[in-house]
Order: structure tokens, then sequence, then C-alpha cells
């Protein structure tokens, strides 16, 4: 049973002390995943997270401590566990008041109910065999076909001690295969997709669909060549290219690097840091998106922000914590994996507007370059900027046309050095249609990333074949 | 002695496994966690954060008709883990029924783990002022090492004591104790408008066997510094000496490929290959759960099944793989104790040191690169192929020259392996996954 008003009051009350804020985190999020391979479904799990996080913020100073058991008893001894971190815990400055229910704002997802999840196992398991079958009859080469499925409902009831008290139903779905062809050299492919929605999201987007773009990237990378090694004008492909804004921009803009001043973007909002093709948004309140929140972990509305405006730093992305040590307001970026840890700021949904280029204006100006047409993940060192992304499918180009495909490798890059080599900005942006999990600090959070066709001019690339 | 927490966690544990009997399963196996947990972050001369907290899960998995589902839950009222039991039992229905799928055949009392070092008092004896002026140390020594240290990514103390119990319906039931104490700093050097961040940690069982707070704060220090006009090396192919952090991260890429579920899955480089020369005579790879002190050390694993040392790589002759119980019985072959949460994982898993400091391995190396940390990833487990960021520095004449970054090593694990042709003696057991610092003969550096 989840605490009501008056007892989040009560709470509160004691947690709040003489500090500046304290707030409180009740969640309960059932996950239920299935996992296919070698041609049937091999295995069914269920994950029931559910507890109450209680934080305390005095200055710059944060107390955490959460419960896994509900009880008033429990979150008073929680309250009083968390305010230690206050100078001095004892002292009261006046009780907490909260409206007697909470509030619950229109959501940017479908409805999603926990009945219909529990009866749905059956509908998964076919979801499973259509991709199994469709991958191994794209190919005789497609040897192993691995399927996997999460259907996952989480309700938040967040109170804070300036009296919000708001909850959310955040339903995800996600579905993912991945291949390996043997050909004459083992290939890999993945593919995956996720939304915000309910199983219904795999009527639209099917996964014979997903099935068949893991199976051809599979057998394309059979036939893949050593990636070469060295400095080479690249072009980004349309879609999961958005890896590029998140690790290169994204993750030097959250705040609370910015309030520590150990981003090398610290201190330089309104200078240049990217050409001035490029711009960046950061987006909470995208319908159905995997990163949108209705609210975020703290109650704040998910909302549209400007980080980089034709080249131009804008905007850091705060929680409540580094808005008010830096004297600004959180952009419902306050983002965590569960109640047993405090939020950070976080990206939603990050992005770049289309620019003018055509997709084949762009590799056509290439006269020997690498398309990197699509990304694993990549990985930020937030204070000097170098950041990687992980190639999943790429391919030389040769005199303006995609000839072999490579090798997976690892491009590396400086952040702003490599944001001042966008060169040409194609008008074909869209999201990635591949779902990405963000990782900061230990905690895992949904996240989206879309961009158009994009070029650099020159970025280290990380083969292993020397000229 | 009779310890009284963890009875009663066996009690809870028992209660799950019959919750799942009567809800039709034919077998099922039950642990139930409660892991005590620290932590406090120090920056300049404040603490900014505390953190502190008791977790508690209870996972359960069931067999029905040779199909098996799983359970991880932290509600634990009786009424909650009755219907999830239930509902998990359910879930199996949905499954494929598998031959192979089950508990671990009975072998008797649950080993004893006394003799492992898994648990020392000073964790959860040692005040809680103590920890909080260790991470005001960890600050205050790093930034008096230079001027150029300005700033950190905080300075951190934290420690977990867990207690687990164990009890499945083949009658097996076993409950320990561990616990671990780590600290760790992150300082950033400015120089020429850069930023520069390096970090470095110490982790254990016990409090008093971590490396002391001066030194950590002084390694990350000089990392940090060391770092100070780093450039790109050109691209070259040439010897790469991975400094020990790094070669845990290698060992870790490696574990995936040794790991039966990825072997029976046709997600191995490694399948099919046991008897072979894969690495060179330098590279002999264990695993071992019962090495006293080991941060992987248990008496048991996640099944039950007592641990042991298995010898992986021999002298660079692939010996065998990782099993579980599972997989053991799929590819003919007994549990090597290394079941983790529903996989396979490593315990200690750690390439065998060598006779050499890391100066020694620099000193050998005419032209080269020292690597001291990467960025990225990949799960190429499949193929092999293998391509990190990277920063670290160039070697020229025996010498440590400048530093390096926004490079990148590639080549592939088997290469790597077969190139390992200098091992130092180094290794530390803090991480489930270690290895000394060692050199691969050739490799590509991508950089200018």
């Amino acid at each position: 049973m989840q605490p009501d008003s008056a007892t989040f009051e009560r709470v509160l009350t004691r947690a709040l002390g003489a500090a500046d804020y304290a707030d409180a985190f009740y969640e309960r999020r059932i996950v239920r995943s299935f996992r296919f391979q070698e041609g049937c479904v091999h295995d069914a799990g269920i994950r029931l997270t559910t507890g109450v996080g209680v934080r305390v913020i005095s200055g710059e100073r944060s107390g955490y401590a959460y419960s896994d058991d509900p009880s008033e008893r429990a979150l008073l001894e929680t309250a009083r566990v968390a305010a230690l971190i206050a100078r001095d815990p004892a002292a009261r400055a006046g009780a907490v008041h909260l409206p007697a229910f909470p509030d619950s704002p229109p959501p940017f997802y479908l409805a999603a109910e926990p009945g219909r999840l529990r009866a749905e196992s059956a509908t998964y398991a076919d979801l499973l065999a259509r991709a199994d079958v469709a991958a191994r009859a794209f190919d005789p080469r497609i040897r192993t076909v691995n399927v996997f499925a999460t259907d996952e409902l989480q309700d938040v009831t967040i109170a804070t001690s300036d009296g919000r008290f708001v909850r959310d139903r955040r339903p995800l779905v996600t579905f993912g295969v991945q291949c390996v062809a043997q050909g004459t050299e083992r290939g890999t492919g993945f593919a995956g997709d996720g939304r915000r929605s309910s199983i219904d999201f795999f009527l639209e987007r099917t996964p014979e669909a997903i099935a068949l773009e893991a199976a051809r990237i599979a057998c394309v990378n059979c036939d893949a060549i050593e990636t070469p090694a060295g400095e080479f004008e690249v072009v980004v492909g349309a879609g999961s290219g958005g890896v590029l804004l998140h690790e290169a921009v994204g993750h030097g803009l959250e705040g609370d690097f910015n309030q520590h001043g150990t981003s090398l973007y610290s201190g330089r909002i309104g200078e240049r840091v990217a050409s001035d093709l490029v711009t960046i948004y950061d987006d909470g309140d995208l319908p159905g998106e995997r990163g949108s929140v209705t609210v975020d972990d703290e109650g704040t509305p998910g909302q549209h922000k400007t980080l980089v405006e034709r080249g131009v730093l804008r905007g850091y992305m705060h929680d409540r914590h580094s808005a008010a040590a830096m004297g600004g307001v959180s952009t419902g970026s306050g983002r965590r994996q569960s109640y047993r840890v405090m939020p950070q700021p976080r990206m939603c949904n990050t992005f770049m507007p289309d620019g003018e280029s055509t997709y084949d204006e762009i590799v056509g100006s290439v006269k020997r370059g690498i398309f990197a047409g699509s990304f694993a993940g990549g990985q930020v060192e937030i204070s000097k900027g170098d950041f990687v992304f992980m190639l999943a499918e790429g391919y030389l180009i040769e005199d303006g046309k995609l000839t072999a495909p490579l090798r997976g490798a690892s491009l590396i890059g400086n952040g702003p050095e490599v944001m001042n080599r966008v060169t040409m900005v194609g008008n074909d942006g869209r999201f990635a249609g591949r779902y990405y999990t963000c990782g900061k600090g230990g905690q895992y959070v949904p996240v989206g990333v879309g961009m158009p066709t994009v070029k650099l001019s020159s970025v280290t690339v990380g083969g292993s074949g020397v000229a | 002695m009779p310890d009284r927490g963890l009875d009663e966690q066996l009690e809870l544990a028992r209660t799950v496994v019959g919750f799942a009997l009567e809800g039709g399963a034919d077998a099922a196996e039950a642990t139930y966690t409660v892991g005590d947990r620290f932590s406090t972050e120090a920056r300049a001369a404040q603490i900014e954060k505390l953190e502190q907290s008791t977790a508690r899960n209870v996972t359960l998995r069931v067999f029905r008709g040779g199909a098996k589902a799983s359970l991880v839950t932290s509600d634990l009222s009786a009424e909650s883990l009755r219907d999830f039991a239930r509902e998990t039992v359910e879930a199996a229905r949905f499954v494929a029924g598998d031959a192979y799928a089950g508990l671990p055949e009975p072998a008797g009392d649950a080993p004893p783990g006394d003799e492992l070092g898994l648990y020392a008092d000073d964790v959860r004896a040692r005040p809680a002022e103590d920890k909080l002026a260790d991470a005001l140390a960890l600050e205050r020594v790093a930034r008096a090492v230079d001027s150029r240290i300005v700033n950190s990514s905080g300075s951190r103390v934290s420690d977990e004591t867990v207690a687990l119990a164990l009890v499945n319906s083949h009658g097996f039931a076993g409950a320990y104790r561990t616990s671990q104490a780590n600290i760790g700093t992150g300082p950033i050097a400015e120089a020429g408008g850069a930023k520069y961040a390096a970090s470095y940690g110490s982790a254990s069982r016990a409090y008093a066997s971590l490396e002391s707070v001066e030194r950590v704060a002084l390694t990350a220090a000089k990392r940090a510094v060391g770092l100070i006009g780093a450039r790109k090396p050109p691209t070259m192919r040439c010897p790469v000496i991975f400094e020990r952090d790094v070669a845990s991260l290698v060992l870790g890429d490696l574990f995936a490929a040794v790991s039966a579920a990825n072997v029976a899955t046709g997600n191995s480089f490694l399948a099919d290959k046991v008897g072979e020369r894969i690495g060179s005579a330098l590279a002999t790879i264990v695993d071992d759960g019962r090495r006293p002190g080991g941060l992987g050390t248990s008496p048991f694993d996640a099944e039950g099944v007592a641990t042991r040392r298995t010898v992986v790589f021999e002298r660079g002759v692939l010996r065998t793989f990782l099993y579980d119980s599972y997989y053991g019985r799929r590819l003919g072959a007994a549990s090597t104790g290394n079941a983790a949460g529903g996989g396979i994982g490593p315990n200690n898993f750690y390439l065998e040191p060598g006779p050499d400091s890391l100066q020694a391995l620099i000193a050998a190396t005419p032209r080269g690169v020292l690597i001291l940390d990467t960025i990225g990833f990949s799960t190429e487990s499949v193929t092999g192929t293998y391509s990190r960021g990277a920063r670290g520095y160039l070697i020229e004449g025996g010498e440590v020259a400048h530093a390096l970054d926004e490079f990148t090593i590639a080549g592939s694990l088997p290469e790597m392996l077969a190139g390992i042709d200098r091992v130092a003696s180094d290794l530390v057991f803090d991480q489930p996954i270690v290895g000394p610092s060692f050199r691969v003969a050739e490799m590509t550096v991508s950089g200018t």
C-alpha cells in the first residue's frame, strides 16, 4: 500500500527539519520479461520493485535513505536517517502541508492497465516466435536468433516539502532481436525498438520488421572488412546518429556537472560550442517517446529545452538541486533508476532538427570516408570532453558512394571540436527506431535520440586496418 | 555459532519455496538478501552526500515440466510473496520445456565459508565520523599534490554488508555474510583551458586492508596531473601495455567468451576451441571462487553449488568454459560453480601475474603506448572484435614520453591473448574480474 497524504506530510515534516527542502518518492514497478532462443521461449521473468526514498537538501548537501517497507513507522525512521546530513537535524521549521490527493496530470503516453499487462504473456510469446521465424527466413546464413521483450509499468507518487503532490503511471515496452550469421566470417546484427506505450505498439512496428533489420545487418557484417584507422571524413546516419549529440554535447550540459564546474561546458552559456549548422533540443514531452516523462522523478513536468541554437550554447538541463545551486529552475530533467537512489539531471529525448542538405548530397560530397550508419552506443568523459561512439553498421565511402561494409569499431572525438566540424546537415531527421538506455553514476534510465544525416569533416576512426 | 538474522532469512526463503510448490511448481529455489549500505561523498572541504539504507530482495526460480521462470521482488509482505510466487509459476506456462532445466543435483550440506575471509567486523564497527573524515581527507590530500588540481568529481567512501540465504526444494539450505569497503577519489587538473579528470580507488572486504587514504589520493592526483598536455598519437601498429585497471576490463570482455551460456547459444568466438592454443604461454587465466578475501569469493554460487578453482586457460591453451548446472548438463560438463543472477558470472576471474613491475614493462618497450583507461564497450564476444577509446602515455626508448588522449586501440581478443608477451606482478583482487598489467606485442593505435 502506498502512503497517503497525511503520512507523507508527517514523513516530510520530520525529514525537513530546518533544511531547505525534502521530498519523498514512492514507486511500484512491475517488469515482465521474456527471452526467446533456439526456437522457443527460454525464460520468463518478473521483477517487482517497490519502496519509498526520502531526500533532504541543505545547501549543497543532500542526505538520502529509503525503505522497502512503506509503513509509517519505517518511513519516519527513513526520514530521520535522510536528515542526518542537515546541519542541525533536530531543528524544526514547521509542518509540511500537502493536498489531500495527488495531482495526476494528463500523461504523454497511452494509459496502460496493470491487469492487462498480466494477461499478455501469450501475446508476447507469439511476438517473439514471429521475430524468430522472420529472421531465420531472411537468409540461410542466419545461425543464431535471440529475441527478447520486456513490458513495464511504473507507478510513482512524489511529495515535496513545498507542497507538490503528484502521481504518474508510466508504461514502457521494448523488443530486441540479435542475430548471428555465418558466411566466410561471422557477422552480428542487432535491432530493437520500444516506446512508452502498450504492447499494441508492436502492431505497427512489427516483430518481423525488427527481425529483418537485425538479420540484414548480421548478413552485411559477414562480408565486413577491417575498419581503417586514422582521421577520416565521416557521414553519420540519420536516427541512431543522435548518440553523437547525447555523448558529445548532452552529458556535458547536465546541471550537476556544471553546478560543480567539472564539465568542459561549464560557464560557457552564450559561447559558440558547435558550427552554426548545429541546433540541439532535449524534449521530455514528446508523446510516447522512450525518454518522455509526464513529470520527472521530482514531479516537474517534462518539457522542451533548447541546448544549442545555431552553434551557441543556450542552457543546461537541471533537476531541482542543480537548479537551486545555480539560481535557475528545474527543466524537468530530474530522473532516477529507482527509489533506491537519488535523482540526477538526465537527458530525455535528445535530437537535432533538420538542415537543408539531402542524404545524396552529403554522401556524394565525400571522396574517401566512412559512413557510420548506426551505433551500438557511446560514452563520454565529462571534463576533457572526449567521447566515443560504437559503430554497429558502417561502410566505406569511395567517390561519393557506399562500398564495403566495415567491422565494428569505436570512433573518438572531443565534443566541441567535433561539433565544430559539422559541415552539412540533412533534411531527413528521425528518431533512432532503436532503444537506448543511458547509464550515469550507476543509474540506468530509458532515453531517446534522433538526428538527420550529418557530415563531420574529420573524426578519428578506431579500426585495426592501417594503410 | 547460531546467527539469528541468517536463520530468519533462511526461514523466509523456505516459505517462498513453499509458496511456489503450492502454486504448482515441481521444484523451486529462493534467496533472501539483506544489504546494509552506507555511502558518503565529499567535495572540497564539505560532505555533500550521505546515504544509508537497508536493501532487501527476494529472488525465486521455479521449474514446472522442464520450463523455468524467475522473480525478483522488494515487496516482502507474505501476501505479495504468495501472489507473485504463483504468478511466476503461471509465467512458466509460456516457456518451452527443456530437458536440461532444473535445480543442481543435491550435494549434501552447504559448504562452510568460515575460512574464506568474506566478512570483516570493521565495516560495521567503523564509526560514521571516521568514514566522513576519510572522504574529506581524500579531497584534501589530492588537492594538495599540485596547484593545478583545482576541482574534483568528488571523493567517496562507501561500504556494504550483505547477508544471503539460499534454499531449494531439493533440501539445500545455506547462508553467509559478506562485507565490502570502498574508497576513491576523482581529482581534476586544469591547465591551458582544459580539464583533465582522473580517478583511483581501493576496494576490499575490510577497511583495514584498503590502501591508505594518502596513497589513493596521491595516485589519483598524479594521474590527473600526468594527463596535462595530452595529445593524439600518430596512427601506428605498436606494442600496447594495459595498466592493471584496464587489464581488468579486457579480462571482463574475455569472460563473456568463456561463459558456457554464450558458447552454447552461438555467441562466443571460443566455441569448439577447447584444447586449442589461443593465447601465448603467459596467458594462464583462472576462475577461483575460494580465494580468501577475494571480492568474487563465496562458499557456494547462486544455485548452491560449491565454488572451486578452475583453470580456464593454461599457458595459452583453452581448458574449459565456465558453467552453471544448466549449461553443464547441456554441454556434458559439471558446473564450475559460476551460477550468478540467473546466468553465468565470475568468481575471482584473473590472469596469473608475472615476475616484472609495470616499470619493467615500460623499460622493455622501445616505442609503444601505455593505456591508463578506456571508454566505450561492445558485445562482440561473438567475433572477438576489440576497439576502445583510450587515454595513456606514449613510450619512447623505454620511458614515458608524454600523455596521450583522444585515440583508440583496436585488434581482436584472440590476437590480444596470443600477443601477451609480458605480464607484471601487480595483481590486486579488488573486484571479481582482475588482471595484472600486461603487454600485447602489437595492436593498432589510431590517432592522427
